[in-house]
């Protein structure tokens, strides 16, 4: 751990002792899959993407230079088995920064040059805050859970 | 039918002789001097003495473009052969005295023979003489030197422009005991990571020998210019280009994934200096974070392929203007994990040579050791 990294997002009291709150994002038909919408909520700006039917929600904070990550182009993993070989998995499951390029995977919020070590902080609904790796010195960002009750997409953040 | 007439012979000169008379101008005669002292009368000492040393615009030809040397051709003037006043240099290259300069006097105990003068075959348009060329030097080599004296190691010299015929020369003498890697010039079509090349890394991974790159051959024969930029001006300037050949050809590896390909492949970088390494490989590294997706095949860091497949040469050491060397230094080898990954190299018998008793000298023990000797015994996989 570094002083570098982001503060934490609940600012007020110890992070388990606070239930997150949800928050409406809009009606389940205005984020469609392969679809993201970018809100405001408790201060904070996140990205809440529809991945095939699945919603998943970023903190829209790059961990590298602060860009807006959820503004980045969303595409698959580009692998390979050798030289040469180009094959694309997991369409639609990643997001590329818009400024520098790095990668994360939605779904998790790691990143996938460095997935151990370098991934956005998770907001479970029922543990609140979970501990962010950062034990290389490289700040994170958040990612927050998504749910749908009554058509409706809900964002849960705590604090 | 008409019948068939012979012409008349006519003689030529009468021919000559009935054509008008008129004056006749040559716009073109090719008029030469005899010798370079033809010239010196009309030279300031200054380019007599570079004449004399590097030739004149004839040189520029044969070099590509027309590059002096720093000492006495290039080679320490020290070790010119004072009862040989036509010596250029090469007396210090002779094998018996290079062994009593080097290895009895100056403490090497074994030395890695990489050559130079065939370098440039690699720039040459006749294939087949450019390889005959190399297979000719490394045949002398192996019986001359390496067969004359068991400190000998050899790096033989083949034709990069020819991939085939390169790797037809590996797989002719790569088993020799004695035969420890390969030398192409960093002056090439294109950089060396290209698959074109591949056949070279296959015939070098089947007989276990590194590959080292040396600079020379750059905008020469059948080379591009050896910048982008154009073609430098003075031998001082084009001395700063030398590590970007290097680096190109470094990024190329680690990204067309030779190193993928060819999981045991050692490559040597000769006379590259290190103090650019450590600051190109993180370069490198940060720029695969958001661009590894266009090459997926580098799988790891381009950091870890360099810093387990790429090993640099000491000489030329840049020193710090701190004078700072056990600070300073220190540092530039410990970024680039020079304990696992620096070569000391003397380049004798250049006038820019590292004496190994004079080398990294404030270094403590354990790392020196490395450096002087154990990584090249371990990339060469000398027992």
């Amino acid at each position: 751990m570094t002083s570098q990294q982001h503060p934490p997002a609940a600012a007020t009291g110890p992070a388990t002792s606070i239930a997150p709150t949800a928050h409406v994002v809009c009606p389940v038909d205005e984020l469609p899959p392969g679809e993201r919408k970018i809100v405001t909520v408790a201060g904070r700006s996140i990205g809440v993407f529809n991945v095939g039917g699945r919603y998943y929600a970023l903190r829209n904070a790059c961990p590298h230079r602060v860009a807006p990550l959820c503004e980045g182009r969303v595409r698959g993993l580009v692998v390979s088995n050798g030289p040469y070989d180009v094959r694309v998995e997991r369409e639609g499951e990643i997001v590329a920064c818009p400024w520098h390029g790095w990668e994360f995977d939605i779904t998790t919020g790691r990143s996938h040059f460095n997935p151990h070590r370098l991934r956005v902080k998770t907001y479970e609904v029922t543990v609140g805050m979970a501990t962010a790796c950062t034990d290389d010195g490289d700040p994170a960002v958040e990612t927050f859970t998504v749910t749908v009750k009554r058509n409706t997409v809900l964002l849960h953040v705590t604090g | 039918m008409t019948a068939i007439t012979t012409p008349t012979p006519t003689p030529a000169n009468s021919v000559l002789a009935t054509r008008p008379k008129f004056e006749i101008v040559d716009s073109d005669v090719h008029h030469g001097f005899r010798q370079n002292d033809d010239l010196y009368p009309y030279l300031s000492s200054v380019y007599r003495e570079r004449l004399a040393e590097y030739g004149g615009v004839s040189a520029v030809i044969g070099t590509g473009h027309g590059l002096y040397n720093g000492g006495a051709f290039g080679r320490r003037v020290d070790l010119l052969d004072p009862k040989d006043p036509g010596d250029r240099g090469t007396a210090a290259m002779n094998r018996d005295t290079l062994r009593h300069n080097l290895l009895d006097t100056s403490g090497v105990d074994l030395a890695i023979l990489t050559g130079a003068q065939l370098y440039g075959a690699s720039t040459m348009t006749d294939q087949t003489y450019a390889n005959a060329l190399c297979r000719a030097f490394n045949d002398y080599t192996l019986e001359h030197w390496v067969g004359a004296d068991s400190r000998f190691r050899a790096a033989i010299n083949v034709c990069s422009q020819d991939p085939q015929g390169a790797a037809a020369e590996i797989d002719r003498i790569g088993d020799n005991p004695a035969v420890v890697g390969i030398v192409m010039p960093c002056g090439s079509i294109r950089p060396y990571g290209h698959r074109s090349y591949h056949a070279i890394y296959e015939a070098c991974a089947r007989h276990d020998l590194a590959v080292c790159l040396h600079f020379g051959g750059e905008g020469s024969g059948i080379n591009p210019a050896p910048t982008a930029a154009g073609y430098p001006s003075y031998y001082i300037e084009a001395r700063q280009a030398r590590p970007s050949y290097y680096q190109v050809h470094l990024s190329s590896f680690v990204f067309e994934g030779v190193f993928e390909k060819f999981p045991t492949l050692r490559v040597v970088m000769l006379e590259s200096g290190f103090g650019w390494v450590a600051p190109y490989v993180w370069r490198m590294d940060t720029d695969w974070k958001g661009l590894r997706h266009q090459t997926p095949w580098v799988k790891r860091l381009p950091s870890e392929y360099v810093w387990e497949h790429v090993r640099f040469c000491c000489q030329p050491v840049d020193e710090p203007a701190t004078g700072d060397v056990r600070g300073d230094t220190r540092r530039l080898i410990d970024w680039m994990h020079g304990e696992r990954t620096l070569l000391f190299s003397s380049d004798y018998p250049h006038w820019d040579w590292e004496d190994p008793q004079q080398t990294l000298t404030s270094l403590p023990t354990a790392l020196r050791r490395r450096i002087m000797g154990g990584n090249a015994r371990e990339t060469y996989r000398i027992g």
